[in-house]
């Protein structure tokens, strides 16, 4: 008996002296740690972003040198990284910070306890640098799980000095016209419009069909569901965009090269997108950068004039965290980012539109298209959001296989929209 | 009848290791997968127990059958045209004519290169507008071609198939290495005997490699039916998913969220592959082309 307890407290202390180095290295290695923050990032590679983006995360690790330090993760493709963040999630393991598209199915995020609720901290004055309109959109009951931080405006995008040859000043107001100019463009051995169907969501189509959409239904178009008839009639204008020679061959099944290679090889006149493609086309085509003009699409018949598509395009958001640093390391983050110095650099150096308020000085220079796309937000009738914001993504997915049959002649324009009802189920 | 065996025990330990790999890596994930599949799941909220529902719902899907059907023709293609490729190939620099070691690397090649980048090039070569296909075919003919080879139900799945089924170089190895272990004297013997080439190659030849053949195409089918990258590369699965395999299709339900129902194909996709590989089996793998069992 003696013998065990001679032992057991050999043991016991032999532990404790064992111990005491880990159990006070843990102390000083926690007041010392470093929160470390996981970004799986799209802005990164190629992205117009990419460099002004790098340089911030760049700054703002060395600023907080020891205490907080976000790490890139490399995502060059924006329909994988979709996937491998819902990958991680449905996982349970929720990346740090992160970029969302803002859409119906963003919605599911907020359900259960996955992100951060940033409400708190944007009414205790980060807030102030956001639109109250924009934060109101992105609330849900009393919730704000996500920042919104890039917006867009989607114009119809067309080479003035192709439109000019072909004998057209400036861009047609009517479907009417616009038919004329592409046989006129046609004629110059010009491709009127750049298309494609291939895709998560046949983005330049999708974008064209949300145009036409909202000359044909209104402001409220999205309200309406989708047996409603104005979508046969849009159908049935782009479908004629796919006829007749009025977009490439390769538009069916291509991918975002084929219609943004064809605009800037001046081989289509017409192009639709973003202003984050205004770095590409400035770096990779300047005479087509030069010619460039940007416009709303023509009205259709009987239809609205000057509508445009706008929607908030990416939102920034966080996993929950119990640990309450990693949670402050991660708003120090986020608000770093909105900071208006940084939105700027980056709307700068992209021509990217931000959500974050900033304004351009007098000695900023300011590219010359994006001051383009700020005219065209301004001059519009009103603003749509773009298809693939208002419907889930199934309805979106099937966009691009529905537009194939229908400009393959499998199906009308009637059955187009069938299809898009049936994934809307 | 099990047989007695003094050394069970370490029979057993020996096995553990990879029984319990087996478990964790295949069995808990079908397991998991097939739950999933009886799920209402968006990857985010909790699942909801829907029964067969999301079985129900995808078989009423053209889509399923168009895909199941794709894979199969997949498993066909390879199993078939590019394994009789790869058989004849080997058979033929088995016989080491000219440059036969250069040729081997040179059809074995094209293995060791990224499939994204191969199916990037084909994408390339397929295109309506400049692509090195029609230009050729306008060079060949001397009219205009500007067939879009990825873009029409006609052409969209074969293009695929093609540039695949052609790249034959790793079958083609396999099956040169069994038929050079084959003792020349067998080929001298039937040489004496008065056999022609082609006696040679379907009477000793083919059956001493037929084990192998038939592993091959059962690799090979394996890869058609869960076939993902070209297509996914190439077409997307179109045009209106006349491409579309199992694969993509559980690919596009997940980009839905819509993970139970991508479930529901993972779990199809394993039944399917189990009946077309067992059947391949059972018809071709039992019995040697001697006659004798397998």
């Amino acid at each position: 008996m003696k013998k065990f307890t001679v032992f057991s407290i050999v043991l016991i202390v032999l532990f404790a002296v064992l111990a005491m180095p880990v159990v006070a290295g843990g102390q000083q290695e926690s007041e010392k740690k470093e929160v470390v923050l996981n970004w799986p990032c799209i802005w990164v590679g190629e992205d117009a972003k990419a460099d002004a983006v790098a340089d911030i995360v760049a700054e703002f690790n060395e600023k907080h040198a020891g205490e907080i330090k976000v790490e890139i993760e490399e995502m060059p493709s924006y329909d994988i990284y979709d996937k491998k963040i819902l990958a991680q999630i449905s996982g349970g393991q929720v990346p740090d910070i992160f970029t969302l598209k803002w859409n119906p199915d963003t919605k599911d995020f907020y359900s259960g306890d996955i992100l951060v609720d940033f409400s708190d901290d944007l009414a205790g004055g980060w807030g102030n640098r956001f639109d109250s309109s924009i934060v109101n959109e992105v609330t849900i009951d009393g919730q704000t799980k996500v920042v919104p931080y890039e917006m867009a405006i989607t114009p119809i995008w067309y080479n003035a000095e192709l439109f000019a040859e072909a004998g057209f000043d400036g861009f047609p107001e009517t479907y009417d016209e616009f038919w004329d100019a592409c046989e006129a463009l046609k004629a110059n051995d010009v491709t009127p419009t750049s298309q494609m169907t291939g895709g998560a969501n046949a983005w330049t189509s999708m974008l064209w069909y949300s145009h036409i959409m909202a000359s044909v239904g209104g402001p409220d178009i999205w309200d309406k569901p989708l047996s409603d008839p104005a979508y046969v009639e849009g159908a049935e204008i782009l479908k004629r965009l796919y006829s007749n020679g009025n977009t490439t061959k390769d538009a069916i099944g291509g991918g975002p090269a084929i219609p943004s290679g064809h605009y800037l090889a001046e081989r289509t006149a017409v192009f639709c997108n973003g202003p984050w493609f205004i770095g590409n086309i400035r770096d990779n085509a300047p005479e087509v950068y030069e010619s460039t003009e940007l416009t709303s699409a023509p009205a259709a018949a009987g239809g609205d004039e000057d509508a445009q598509v706008g929607f908030i395009q990416t939102v920034l958001a966080s996993g929950a965290t119990d640990d309450p640093a990693k949670r402050e390391a991660a708003v120090t983050f986020l608000q770093y980012m909105s900071e208006p110095e940084n939105v700027k650099r980056i709307s700068m150096d992209s021509g990217a539109l931000m959500v974050p308020k900033f304004s351009f000085s007098a000695s900023d220079e300011v590219d010359p298209l994006q001051k383009k796309f700020v005219e065209a937000q301004e001059n519009a009738s009103f603003v749509v959001s773009h298809m693939a914001g208002k419907f889930p993504a199934s309805v979106v997915q099937e966009f691009g296989a529905a537009l194939d049959q229908m400009a393959l002649g499998k199906a009308s324009p009637e059955e187009f929209v069938q299809m898009l009802e049936a994934a809307n189920e | 009848m099990l047989v007695k065996n003094k050394n069970w025990k370490w029979i057993i330990i020996f096995m553990l290791p990879l029984a319990a790999m087996y478990i964790t890596f295949f069995i808990y994930p079908f397991g998991f997968v097939f739950v999933s599949s009886l799920m209402k799941w968006n990857g985010i909220s909790p699942m909801e127990f829907i029964g067969f529902q999301n079985y129900a719902k995808l078989f009423r899907a053209t889509t399923l059958q168009i895909s199941v059907r794709n894979n199969v023709i997949w498993a066909l293609s390879l199993g078939f045209l590019q394994i009789g490729l790869a058989t004849i190939i080997a058979f033929i620099l088995a016989r080491r004519p000219r440059f036969w070691k250069s040729l081997r690397t040179v059809y074995f090649i094209p293995k060791v290169i990224s499939g994204v980048a191969i199916a990037m090039l084909w994408k390339a070569v397929y295109n309506a507008e400049y692509g090195a296909l029609n230009a050729v075919l306008s060079l060949i003919t001397g009219q205009e071609w500007s067939h879009n080879w990825l873009g029409e139900f006609a052409t969209a799945l074969p293009a695929i198939i093609a540039q695949e089924v052609m790249y034959i170089g790793y079958f083609m190895i396999i099956i040169l290495a069994g038929v050079m272990s084959i003792p020349t004297s067998y080929y001298e013997a039937a040489e004496i005997d008065g056999a022609s080439v082609w006696q040679q190659e379907t009477l000793i030849t083919l059956p001493v490699v037929w084990g192998i053949i038939v592993t091959a195409m059962t690799l090979a089918m394996a890869y058609g039916l869960r076939h993902f990258e070209a297509t996914f590369l190439m077409t997307g699965g179109g045009p209106g998913h006349s491409t579309s395999t199992l694969a993509l299709m559980m690919y596009d339900k997940i980009g839905a969220r819509k993970l139970g129902q991508a479930s529901t194909i993972g779990t199809i996709l394993v039944i399917v592959g189990f009946i077309v590989i067992v059947t391949l089996n059972q018809t071709l793998g039992r019995k040697s082309l001697t006659g004798e069992d397998q």
